[in-house]
């Protein structure tokens, strides 16, 4: 009896230790991130909306952020973003996100210039994407396209795969 | 075979623990990369993605740690057996709906772990957390009869690829 006493004691215990664990890493967890935190929520409140471009990226950002399915459709959407496939010309021409254009990494490294159509300036928001998360070659590309100046760069890492499974617009051929 | 039965506890319990500090700390170095591997599973909003992303890596660093040095084991032990529900539930839901997607359990450096192995890994991940609750924190006794701890835990790791 003393001993079901003691382990539902015990179990109490460790019930109320493990909520403090929760607490404890929660509270460092968003102490650690609180920049990163806020710029995320900033992107939240002027996402979809206003319809306008989440705050997230900057041009003084490092790295283009990433951006999920839903953020990425948003954009689609609102219509005045360039999507850009860093895949192969192959793997583009057999399935690409509709509107986008093809700019394979090994390209952009390779030329050392970014070629895109004349109605993109440094100021227009541009999504890099390619095979999902396990292909960094659009994080690979976001960094050379703000290298090269343009300010708004958007990497979505669900890329091809994640956008056609979840029945949005995709088109082939072309590059 | 009592050596056995002895040492198995304590050396699951410190692979379980390292493995969740490995995972912790791979993830607190790159937040936004893990808040797209959220993202990924089309769960979560945005931000939420983000805030659970700056918050799940110390979760997991903190309770390894624990089960990891044999302080407050049981509370620890807890703490990861309700991540890994939560992870299983994820991960089933994304297999369920045919997601083409990496795990974002640890980083992998390009590999990709697709949700059905990630999955059947944290059913091991559980069966282990079973294995230290029911042990608790105390280490076996020595045959001397001496409560010292039978291991020196150095080099157990648990780097998963």
């Amino acid at each position: 009896m003393k001993a079901t006493e003691n382990t539902f004691k015990g179990s109490t215990k460790a019930a109320g230790e493990a909520l403090i664990i929760l607490l404890f890493s929660a509270l460092v967890g968003i102490s650690w991130n609180h920049t990163l935190l806020l710029k995320a929520w900033k992107g939240e409140a002027t996402g979809p909306a206003a319809g306008t471009t989440p705050a997230v990226a900057t041009a003084a950002a490092e790295d283009p952020m990433p951006l999920g399915l839903e953020q990425a459709k948003e954009l689609f959407n609102a219509g005045d973003t360039l999507f850009i496939d860093a895949r192969d010309r192959g793997a583009f021409a057999s399935g690409h996100l509709k509107g986008a254009v093809s700019l394979p990494l090994a390209d952009a490294k390779q030329r050392g210039k970014i070629a895109l159509p004349p109605r993109v300036t440094p100021k227009t928001t541009v999504i890099t994407y390619c095979n999902g998360f396990s292909c960094h070659d659009s994080m690979e590309l976001g960094k050379i396209l703000l290298k090269a100046g343009y300010t708004t760069v958007y990497v979505y890492e669900g890329g091809f795969p994640e956008w056609r499974d979840a029945g949005y617009p995709v088109e082939k051929g072309g590059a | 075979m009592s050596g056995v039965k002895r040492y198995l506890p304590v050396v699951v319990r410190v692979a379980l623990g390292a493995v969740f500090v490995y995972a912790g700390v791979t993830k607190i170095a790159d937040p936004v990369g893990f808040a797209g591997s959220i993202a990924a599973y089309q769960v979560l909003p945005y931000f939420p993605s983000y805030l659970v992303a700056a918050v799940l890596p110390w979760v997991e660093l903190f309770s390894g740690l624990l089960i990891l040095s044999g302080y407050r084991v049981k509370a620890g032990a807890l703490v990861i057996g309700a991540l890994n529900l939560i992870f299983i539930a994820a991960l089933a839901s994304a297999a369920v709906r045919g997601l083409d997607i990496d795990c974002g359990c640890f980083k992998e450096g390009g590999a990709k772990v697709s949700p059905l192995l990630a999955l059947l890994r944290d059913l091991v991940f559980l069966a282990m957390t079973a294995v230290v609750l029911t042990t608790g924190e105390k280490a076996p006794p020595e045959p001397g009869g001496s409560a010292g701890h039978p291991c020196d835990c150095t080099e157990t790791s648990g780097n998963q690829m």
